[in-house]
């Protein structure tokens, strides 16, 4: 299972994502007649945030990973297009953020339709996709596989990037962490102050044990990284990271082609063994929000 | 009742717990480990190898408590934890953090004890329950299965002896936790702290223990997300037992050889009767 080595050079790549998420994370909390007020913070994201996270890309010579609904891609073609120009990653996120557990026979076609209409904006056909909410159904994987994706990035349970087997077809994940994602620290409203202290302990522990970093952002103005001081504080922290010997940052599609070039031994579809138990055993589902 | 008087030159005794929390956690839930869900894949994949590394590095004794599921669905981890010489013990079948109700809880502590025992071929000495929960029959079942100790309750700061029954040998030994403030969960679950920042609070409340009941148990699950499997979070722990390693007569004992000790204690050993 240990079987993940980095390309020459490298001691831990860095895997900066950004959930694009604009006004569909608004929609649905509420309609398109009332993305005023304090859900406007989508906007913002694309007001504001964007450029100033453009440049900071741009002036530390990161090329970056954009998860994009279809739906904010529509609305933002231009910002698309100019985040794919600087050499970006646009990759694919549902039409408008659904949660791809609820979608029944229809997921496979919101799937489909959101990498058309991706490609067709972008001008390049995503091949790495992330989970909305990173809520996957049992047969998520098997579709985004099917479909042609190289790789899905939602799980959260290794260290390195690896590869499933769903039914023949191999699809890399690249697994990422809650701990040096923004989204979750900034909803349960802590300083950036304190975000930063804990991607400082968590980025150096990696560096040290030679991981992947996968590091996890967003546009908006209230779960996200672009304020002013924000991203004066990623400035800070970028700089750090690249002050390390042996950083590469890396991005998706260059990790899945890596992954796929290792000949790793891949896993089984996790949701096999899940099916399986349900049969069998007796579960509490009315519980599964608690923790 | 004066404390209780640990083994000689013994100034505190440290406890190391690993709670396993596999895929178990969300499938008894009828959760899909995919996504959002697929923290509890990490343990197995990860975070117990890399805890075991730190507890080898350190030479100290630690109990790994695991889900009977998640011995089933990691047979090699949990052979590997009892190989390396750390002591494997019960933690419910598949997390089952509810009340259970009749003969469900007893035919579940009963299954998850099999699959350990066949597993390794050596018998379990404790148990932790899943979520802290426990009924009048929990410990009854335990003595039957021949436990020598539950690692569950919340009411006091060493261990004790815990009574069920008139009978001369119903009685446990319990050796309490805290998982409000000595469990890395609280912090990573509940507000996100960083791990320097848990490190300095766990190291606050070890400065106190040994200055009072000089009895500590820290609960750690080698998960990703809410737990300490991952590197940085692991560091902190490094840096934890690190701690309590340099004071001296600070010694690391697990469950086992703790509550082997206190079965010798006899009188000493405070007694909590529900009998």
């Amino acid at each position: 299972m240990s079987q993940w080595r980095w390309p020459a050079g490298v001691r831990c790549g860095v895997f900066l994502s950004v959930n694009f998420d604009a006004e569909s994370h608004d929609l649905r909390s509420t309609t398109e007649n009332r993305l005023y007020g304090r859900f406007a913070y989508g906007r913002y994201g694309t007001r504001a945030g964007f450029p100033r996270l453009r440049a900071l890309l741009q002036k530390h010579g990161i090329g970056a990973t954009f998860f994009v609904a279809a739906a904010d891609a529509q609305r933002h073609a231009e910002h698309v297009r100019a985040l794919a120009g600087d050499g970006h990653e646009i990759a694919g996120r549902g039409l408008a953020l659904e949660d791809l557990s609820s979608l029944g026979n229809a997921e496979r076609g919101v799937l489909e339709k959101s990498r058309d209409l991706l490609a067709t904006i972008s001008g390049m056909s995503p091949v790495g996709f992330r989970a909305p909410g990173y809520n996957l159904s049992v047969n998520t994987l098997g579709h985004l596989a099917a479909l042609g994706f190289e790789y899905d990035a939602s799980f959260q349970d290794d260290d390195y990037p690896y590869l499933f087997d769903l039914g023949g077809r191999r699809l890399v994940e690249i697994p990422i962490c809650f701990a040096l994602e923004d989204g979750p620290a900034y909803s349960g409203r802590h300083s950036h102050l304190r975000l930063m202290k804990t991607w400082r302990d968590e980025f150096d522990a990696m560096h040290e044990a030679g991981t992947l970093v996968p590091l996890t952002l967003h546009l908006r103005g209230d779960i996200g990284s672009t304020r002013a001081a924000r991203i004066a504080a990623l400035d800070e922290f970028l700089s750090h990271v690249k002050s390390r010997p042996g950083v590469r940052f890396m991005q998706g599609r260059e990790l899945a082609a890596h992954a796929r070039s290792l000949g790793l031994t891949p896993e089984p579809d996790p949701a096999t063994a899940h099916l399986e138990t349900l049969k069998v055993t007796p579960y509490r589902g009315d519980i599964s929000g608690k923790p | 009742m004066a404390p209780v008087p640990f083994p000689e030159g013994c100034r505190c005794a440290v406890l190391l717990g690993f709670d396993f929390d596999g895929t178990s956690h969300e499938v008894g839930r009828g959760i899909a480990p995919l996504g959002i869900n697929s923290w509890g894949r990490y343990p197995g994949k990860r975070g117990i190898a890399r805890h075991m590394d730190l507890l080898e590095k350190h030479g100290v004794p630690a109990t790994f408590f695991v889900p009977g599921y998640d011995a089933e669905q990691y047979p090699a981890v949990v052979k590997d934890i009892d190989r390396r010489g750390f002591e494997v013990a019960a933690h419910g079948y598949l997390h089952e953090a509810w009340d259970l109700e009749g003969d469900e809880e007893e035919g579940l502590l009963r299954k998850t004890d099999r699959i350990l025992q066949d597993l390794l071929g050596k018998p379990v000495r404790g148990w932790r329950s899943p979520s802290g929960r426990k009924s009048e029959n929990t410990m009854g079942v335990l003595k039957s299965l021949g436990y020598l100790y539950d690692s569950s309750e919340k009411d006091f700061d060493q261990p004790y002896r815990i009574r069920f029954g008139k009978g001369a040998q119903d009685y446990l030994i319990e050796l309490p936790n805290n998982t409000y403030s000595l469990d890395d969960f609280a912090f990573y679950k509940f507000n996100l702290a960083p791990p320097s920042e848990v490190l300095e609070h766990w190291k606050s409340e070890f400065d106190a223990v040994i200055r009072a009941e000089r009895f500590f148990v820290l609960t750690i699950h080698p998960r990703s997300g809410w737990g300490s499997g991952t590197p940085g979070r692991t560091q902190a722990l490094d840096r934890m037992i690190g701690y309590m390693k340099a004071q001296p007569g600070v010694k690391f004992f697990s469950c086992t050889q703790m509550a082997q000790w206190c079965l010798k204690q006899g009188a000493a050993l405070e007694e909590l009767s529900f009998a």
